[in-house]
């Protein structure tokens, strides 16, 4: 698998989807709405797909000594690494903004969504609908991504805009908690993120490697 | 010895079939695959390396079934087309840095032998190849992990004179190293300068595999060159 996500990194790969990780450090933006970083990374991510379809990626790898399966595996483990890079930016800057920026003005006075566990949690919950609906879609046919990435965006957009209106409905305040208040709420939410992140993408994966197997290259 | 086995493949498309197909290729033997445009030799390529799926038939290695065995049997197979232009814009040092790690058989010698003898640069990535130089590119990967049998799509198609000449007899020098090598074309001269076996495939069923020899005491009229047999058979349908 090391040697498959070092094939994904040198060869496969645009050097967008690494440029793009930065747009994790968008959860240090005051008055905007975090959550886009997510989705600019997954575009990041996206164009490693372009770029690999152009190189005929997935047939080389196919004829490489190692089971088909194995090939979507390691699209899906380049996906988890960039997004895992993004997410570490993330968690820094919601633990900068929990810790030394707590009582900042400009977080402070920020109409839209905070930076917190619930945040990161909405994070990892886009990146699995990334895995979800855009991965698991391209190996439908392993050529086709249009459809796959207009739905994964609507289904992105939607998610944001739904995670950023929450904390105006009074009694859901508490999702904008600030700093270490409301902290069991805080990775109560985080921990559900990150286990429907963990279940979209195995339960995804494991579809996309029974779907790979069938198709014709 | 027998290295490669098809039995009965049969590939349905809504306007072509593979039907029953079958051949074997030996160790230390040169087998040309022959047949025109759309007779299923890139079909029936692409079923013996499990990139497409057979409806029907069987495809075996070294005595061993290529379903259940296909990462075992990969680490012995080279493969190689001129038709498909692998990482364009990566140079071809960084490809076959990482190819290399996939293969505990991997020869750095025989990498250089050959990136000598087709004169590749290894700065150089495959967009700025001419197509004939992209074919010995992906055959000089396929060499460098000392494969045992090498499948090779249209390996000649696209080369000059000069080129074929040398790839053919980098082809008789493997079969002396007990190499099985299987490839593909629709020029005729090749197979009569080097192979040992023809299988010749017409609408997608296998009209003979034989040896050379015994294909043209069959098939060849007095005086034909194996290209005059192989034209009147196509013209003629006549492959019984």
């Amino acid at each position: 698998m090391r040697d498959l996500l070092r094939k994904e990194i040198k060869l496969s790969s645009s050097p967008l989807s690494f440029f793009f990780i930065l747009f994790g450090s968008m959860f240090l933006l005051p008055g905007y709405p975090i959550l886009c970083g997510v989705f600019f990374v997954t575009l990041g991510i996206f164009q490693s797909f372009q770029t690999a379809r152009e190189a005929n990626d997935l047939v080389f790898s196919a004829l490489l000594p190692i089971a088909k399966r194995d090939v979507v595996k390691g699209k899906y483990l380049f996906v988890c690494f960039i997004e895992g890079c993004a997410l570490l930016l993330m968690a820094a800057a919601v633990l900068l903004r929990m810790t030394v920026f707590l009582d900042s003005p400009v977080y402070r006075s920020n109409a839209l969504m905070n930076a917190n566990g619930f945040a990161l949690g909405a994070a990892f919950f886009i990146f699995g609908l990334f895995n979800r609906i855009f991965v698991a879609g391209f190996f439908k046919t392993a050529y086709k991504f249009a459809r796959p990435f207009l739905t994964y965006i609507i289904t992105a957009f939607l998610t944001v805009c739904a995670a950023e209106a929450l904390h105006h409905f009074p009694a859901l305040g508490a999702l904008n908690a600030f700093g270490t208040e409301q902290l069991g709420l805080q990775l109560g939410l985080l921990g559900a993120g990150i286990i429907s992140y963990v279940l979209m993408t195995a339960l995804s994966c494991a579809k996309a490697c029974r779907r790979f197997e069938r198709i014709d290259l | 010895m027998s290295i490669v086995e098809v039995q009965d493949l049969v590939k349905r498309y809504p306007a072509f079939t593979l039907q029953d197909v079958s051949f074997r290729v030996d160790a230390g033997r040169i087998t040309g695959f022959i047949g025109r445009n759309g007779a299923g030799k890139t079909t029936t390529i692409k079923s013996m390396l499990n990139l497409i799926h057979p409806d029907g038939g069987s495809v075996s290695y070294f005595g061993k079934p290529l379903s259940g065995n296909e990462t075992e049997i990969k680490k012995h197979i080279g493969y190689s087309t001129g038709a498909v232009n692998w990482y364009p814009r990566r140079r071809i040092r960084d490809i076959a840095d990482i190819v290399k790690r996939f293969y505990d058989t991997w020869d750095d010698g025989a990498y250089r032998k050959y990136l000598e003898l087709f004169h590749l640069e290894e700065d150089k990535t495959p967009l700025e190849l001419s197509e004939g130089m992209k074919v010995k590119f992906n055959l000089m990967l396929a060499l460098s992990h000392r494969a045992e049998v090498l499948i090779l799509d249209e390996p000649t198609s696209g080369l000059d004179p000069f080129s074929r000449s040398e790839l053919l007899d980098v082809f008789a020098d493997l079969r002396e190293e007990g190499v099985a090598v299987f490839f593909s074309t629709h020029i005729i001269s090749d197979i009569e300068k080097c192979a040992d076996d023809i299988v010749y495939i017409s609408g997608g069923r296998i009209a003979a595999a034989m040896p050379r020899e015994d294909f043209a005491a069959r098939f060849s009229e007095a005086g034909e060159t194996l290209e005059d047999t192989m034209l009147r058979l196509e013209r003629g349908g006549d492959h019984a």
